[in-house]
């Protein structure tokens, strides 16, 4: 039986397989239609029809649920929903596995929220440093310009603050108002 | 830190028991393997994760036996939210009589469609990584509730009968 205990150790092998059957369009379809479209569909149903309170409701009942310890901090407004991971516990589940069957696992959230949230109306700011550490903000469609300054949104609980969050931009991997997976400027 | 509640397992978390919402994910990488890739290309998937992803199980299975095959079948069940599960050692088999299934019950009590398939998906990958062990390994029942049986070679079973594995119901 595949469990729900290692789902994310079975899930980054999974994509793996995927872009070694299909390429990269199969594992981009994957996160589409099988995660966001099925998989999470009460995820797109909240943030649909709610909006920013929807996205509240979801994201703080499921991260609640595969991070007990709070390796996260949830901010929000009126015109933005951020999250700052300080330990995120699907990367760090690998990360302390030593599990690597695919280039960048992190690619997988833009993966599927870029497309649900495209869908509901809104874009994405995101950096992630590949070591369980990242940040998300998610404005309506019609927000323009870069990334807010850090602590703008979240304050001190800012990931950017961090003393492990890299100081070289090379080291990060990053999202401008954006909802496709392949988006990412390096 | 990894989880000592579960030294049994190959991979660990900090948490003792998973998240029951990835049932929804395994469910809906089946349906999108199984439209996409049809019935072979979905057990080929099983096939190979079984020998690649669970390899560190089939070292431990080929070591220690049908004593490793048990102990890590409870530690198993003890971290998925949901299980009733007995694990019975016998001289030539274990057999994993499974009262409820997890992810059956958790994906019902979504209001998901269940993949009608889902419960072979417990003979294509676990066959595979008995046969990577040495043992062979049985499947009876399904949609909620079955027995998965690994043993030595010379218990001597006949082949699986499909029929004999339930379609899973929503």
């Amino acid at each position: 039986m595949i469990g729900c205990y290692d789902f994310c150790g079975h899930y980054e092998w999974t994509f793996g397989w995927f872009e070694r059957v299909g390429g990269h369009a199969l594992v981009r379809d994957y996160w589409n239609e099988a995660i966001n479209h099925d998989s999470q569909r009460h995820a797109r149903d909240l943030i649909r029809n709610g909006g920013i309170p929807g996205m509240l409701k979801y994201w703080g009942h499921t991260l609640a649920e595969e991070s007990p310890s709070l390796g996260f901090n949830i901010s929000h407004r009126e015109d933005v929903f951020r999250i700052d991971f300080h330990d995120c516990p699907s990367r760090g589940f690998l990360l302390r596995n030593g599990l690597k069957n695919y280039g960048d696992y992190c690619d997988h959230c833009m993966g599927w929220t870029g497309p649900m949230l495209r869908e509901a109306g809104y874009v994405i700011d995101h950096e992630h440093n590949h070591r369980g550490q990242c940040w998300w903000e998610m404005r309506p469609a019609s927000a323009t310009g870069g990334h807010a300054a850090p602590g703008s949104v979240a304050g001190d609980k800012d990931i950017r603050f961090n003393p492990a969050w890299p100081k070289d931009p090379a080291k990060l991997d990053r999202y401008t108002k954006a909802n496709d997976p392949d988006d990412k400027m390096k | 830190m990894s989880n000592p509640a579960a030294p049994d397992l190959p991979y660990t978390d900090t948490k003792p028991q998973g998240s029951p919402d990835f049932y929804y994910g395994i469910n809906a990488t089946f349906r999108f393997m199984l439209q996409r890739l049809g019935m072979d290309g979905w057990r080929r998937y099983l096939e190979e994760m079984g020998r690649g992803y669970f390899a560190p199980v089939n070292r431990q299975w080929s070591q220690g036996g049908l004593t490793a095959v048990s102990r890590y079948w409870r530690a198993f069940f003890a971290a998925e939210p949901g299980a009733i599960v007995e694990v019975v050692e016998k001289p030539d088999r274990v057999e994993v009589r499974v009262h409820e299934c997890p992810a059956i019950k958790h994906l019902r009590a979504g209001g998901r469609e269940i993949v009608r398939e889902y419960c072979q998906h417990c003979y294509f990958l676990g066959s595979a990584r008995a046969e990577a062990a040495g043992l062979t390994m049985r499947l009876s029942g399904g949609s909620g509730s079955c027995c998965h049986t690994y043993a030595r070679p010379d218990a001597g079973f006949a082949l699986q009968d499909m029929a004999a594995i339930k379609e899973a119901r929503s």
